[in-house]
Formats: structure tokens, sequence, C-alpha cells
């Protein structure tokens, strides 16, 4: 699924955002990515995405190679992915339901498909009473909310979250890892950067990553 | 492409969220073009209407032939009628002479009356092919008892050298537009994608294409122009109906075009044209827009 060796990461003023990180991450797990602020987290999800080119060493993402990956194949890419972050991203001036159908309207899906899986996935993350409203009226956890909905609902290989509760209090947080959790039941692969480990020290079956001035520190699998 | 035309409902409600986020600076740039295409749409109907000019007056290609009155007029209508290109030949009197003067005069015919007796002699009018004019008008006056022949070359020829100035003007002029058409819609394009950048990020970020994330600018530019060349084409149709109301009580002699086909030219030269600046305006405008 996702695979690097020896990734790196160096700004043009010369200090590094990841270095050396060497990391395998198979289908269908649940990873954290956790570390302060300026650790790497996002840098890491920014190479995935494609918004960040590596400098050194390789990188794999869902059989892309990043180090060589064109605009059309970033494209394809990121239609695989179902993007979350910490400030939301939606489109204010448009409701609830064209927010989470603007990530498929250019996906070859029918428009019949389309909004049955967007009705689904604003169900799954609690907001089918909400269809109609427009984003900018609705409250930060509701926010993310969506955006999740949005993420999953064109049923993505890979889900990466950046930073998801960063903009949340605790109760919406639980709510939104509780989310995420729950899409690992359905084979997908979800990475998830956060700083906020007291929440997810229990979080079963899942791979916790720290990363620390930009290097891996360690690695371990939570089980059952 | 058949999930370009599904979204068509999604690119219209762009638009319309694109056009209303700047609402004031949008109503501004319409009204901009829309006096830039009301002066290309001035220069059009000028250019129409004296091509049509030149038309009417080639196709009503005639000479005057005045003649001793002591001769017979019709031995030289007998010559007159053996000169290849001479078509029609009337024989207009004193009379008929006159009368058409005061037709031509209108509301000034009351300048004749200070004359004590008519003072128009009679003459020959022949209708000719315009382009044997010169032989004709040489072999008219190599006729015995032809004192004069009048023809309108002169006009003809200044009628023309003006078409061909307003043809030059026009020509500079209508780059000129198209040049400051590009340039706004550029502008309120590359604007409008400035003031999007987020949500066009975003939509980078969820894999949107190129063509999913532009179009409804696209879109807002041809809009945009179109509206600017409608709300043209409504102005010219007031000056010109003005216009011609004013030429046809004053200037009664002047041939103009049929004032709904001129119309109807304009409406259709400004609307292919708006869509074609507007569209390329666009294009220019998202090409020339950087987004990091």
């Amino acid at each position: 699924m996702i695979k690097s060796r020896e990734l790196s990461l160096q700004y043009k003023d010369g200090t590094y955002g990841l270095k050396n990180v060497s990391i395998e991450i198979p289908k269908g797990e649940l990873v954290f990515i956790t570390g302060p602020s300026g650790s790497g987290k996002t840098s890491f999800v920014k190479l995935i995405l494609g918004m960040e080119k590596l400098t050194h060493g390789d990188l794999f993402v869902l059989d892309y190679n990043m180090k060589s990956i064109t605009d059309k194949e970033l494209v394809k890419l990121r239609q695989s992915i179902g993007p979350i972050f910490q400030d939301f991203k939606l489109l204010d001036g448009r409701s609830v339901c064209d927010n989470v159908l603007v990530g498929m309207r250019f996906l070859n899906i029918d428009s019949g498909t389309m909004y049955e899986k967007a009705l689904i996935a604003l169900e799954k993350v609690g907001l089918s009473h909400k269809v109609h409203s427009r984003v900018e009226n609705l409250s930060y956890g509701e926010k993310q909310r969506v955006a999740i909905a949005r993420a999953i609902a064109r049923n993505p290989k890979l889900i990466i979250a950046d930073e998801p509760t960063g903009n949340l209090d605790k109760k919406n947080s639980i709510i939104i890892f509780d989310l995420l959790k729950s899409f690992k039941a359905e084979d997908t692969t979800v990475i998830v950067t956060t700083h906020a480990t007291h929440l997810i020290k229990d979080i079963k079956d899942s791979l916790h990553i720290q990363v620390e001035d930009g290097k891996l520190k360690y690695q371990e699998v939570i089980n059952d | 492409m058949i999930k370009r035309i599904s979204n068509t409902k999604y690119y219209l409600r762009e638009v319309s969220t694109l056009l209303k986020r700047d609402l004031s600076t949008n109503i501004l740039s319409i009204l901009s073009l829309g006096f830039i295409f009301f002066i290309i749409s001035l220069v059009i109907s000028l250019g129409i209407s004296s091509q049509f000019m030149i038309d009417e007056i080639s196709f009503q290609a005639q000479i005057s032939i005045y003649y001793n009155e002591n001769f017979d007029p019709n031995l030289i209508k007998d010559e007159l009628k053996i000169i290849p290109g001479v078509n029609v030949i009337n024989y207009i009197n004193s009379e008929e002479a006159n009368a058409r003067m005061q037709e031509v005069l209108g509301s000034d015919k009351r300048i004749l009356e200070l004359f004590d007796h008519n003072p128009f002699s009679p003459y020959l009018e022949v209708f000719i092919e315009l382009d044997q004019l010169d032989e004709i008008v040489q072999k008219s006056k190599d006729i015995h008892g032809v004192e004069l022949v009048r023809d309108n070359q002169e006009v003809l020829d200044k009628l023309k050298n003006l078409l061909n100035i307003l043809t030059v003007l026009g020509v500079f002029i209508f780059i000129a537009i198209s040049v400051a058409t590009l340039v706004i819609t550029a502008h309120i394009i590359r604007q409008g994608v400035y003031i999007n950048k987020e949500a066009i990020a975003t939509l980078k970020l969820l894999g949107a294409p190129s063509y999913f994330i532009y179009i409804p600018f696209v879109i807002n530019g041809i809009f945009m122009t179109l509206l600017a060349g409608i709300g043209s084409v409504v102005l010219v149709y007031f000056s010109n109906s003005y216009i011609y109301s004013k030429i046809s009580g004053v200037l009664p002699f002047i041939i103009l075009p049929k004032f709904s086909a001129l119309i109807l030219t304009l409406v259709l030269f400004n609307g292919i044209i708006s869509i074609i600046l507007g569209f390329l305006g666009s294009i220019l405008g998202i090409k020339t827009t950087k987004l990091k």
C-alpha cells in the first residue's frame, strides 16, 4: 500500500521535514502517526498526497512511484485517496450534500449512485438530517464529519487524515476517532496523524508510529 | 464526455456562486465590456451603411446627358443605344427634372420658388453598366449635339475612399477592442481564480481534473462577455433608431440599409464575437494565473 525507503524531504532553506524514514504500511491497516508539532507528520501526509516532492529516497503510494509520478498519475492517485484535513477544506457557500458530492463528480459514477453514496456516507457520520444545510452554518465537529463523509463516499483505497481533531474538543475528537476506526473494518487503509496520543492509546488493532525531528522514533502494533 | 455533460447543473451553480462572490466587480466589468462592444457595434453599423450605399449607387449607376435643345433627343437616343453597356434610356423633360429636384430637397424645396421660370433643362437619363462607365462617357461626349455628360463617378469614388478609411479604422478598432476585451475578461477570471484559490486547491487534492475545476470559470467569462454583447445591442438598437429617424427626416436622399437587417447582423456579430472573446479571455486568465 505505502512503502518508503530512506525517505527524506529537504526544504529549500536546508531544513528537513523528514529524514531517512523507512516504513511499510500494508493494506487495510489503521495507522496513527504521532509526534509533537513540527515533528514531520504533516510532511509525510504531504508527500503521500503529492503536495510536496521527495528529495531523497523512495516512496511508493498505491503502486505509484512518487519520485517520478506524472501530473496525470497524481490526479489518478488522489482520486483513490480520501483526504481529511485539520481545517476541513470544505467549499463554503455550498450545502453539506454538495460538499460530499463534489468529491465524486469527476469520477466515473452515475448521478443516481453518486447521490446514494453521498446519503449513505452522511448517514454513517450522523449528518443525514443536515443534508441541505450550508457548511458555514455547521459546528467544527459537524464540519469535520462532512469532510469524513466526502472522503468515504467515494470508497477510497486509502483514507489519510491530517490532525483531524486539531480543531475539536474532546467529545467531538472521540466521535471522529471512532468513525475513522470503523473504516478499518471495511478493508480501507486509514492513516491518521495526531498529537492527541491520550485519545488513541486504547485503540486496538492499529499501528502506532512516532516521529520526532523528522525521524522515525518507533513503531509498535497495538493488538487486542 | 458524458460525465462532463451530466455536471452541467453543477457548473451553472458554480458560475452563479462565482458571480455572486464578487458581484459589484462583475457588474462593473460587464458594463465596461458592454460599452466596448457598443463602440464596435457603432463602427460596424457605419461600415454596413456605407457599403450598402455604395452598392445601391453602383446598382443604380446612371449618367445624365444634356444636349443642345435644337437637336432631336430621339436621334441622340438612337446613337446612345448602340454603345455597349447602355441599358435603359429615359427622356426627362424640364418639368420632371424640376419635380425630382423638389423631392431631393425635401423641406428646402421652397428655394426653387424663387426662380421666375423653371431653371432645369431636359436631359436623357441613361442607366449603364458601372464597369464601362469611362468608355460610355467618352462615346456619349462624341455624339453630335451632346453638350454635357454628368456622371456620379466622383461621388462614388469619395464614398469608396470613405469606406476604405472606415474599413482600416474598423479593423484597428476591432483589434484594439478585442485586445481590451481579452485583457478585461482575463483579469476578471484571474481575479475569480485567485479568490477561489482555496477551493481550487481542495478540488486538486481530491483529484479533480483541470477541466472540472476550470469549466465554471470559462462559462463565467463567456456569460459576462455575452451579457455585455447583448447589452451593447440594446444600446445600439436605440441609438441607431434615433440616427435613422434623424437621417430620414433631414437627409431623405441618403439610402440606408433596412433597420431590422442591420440589427440582426449586429446581434449575430456581437453574439459570436462575445462568445469567442469570452472563451479566449477566460482561457488566457486561467493560463496566466499562478497558483501554488
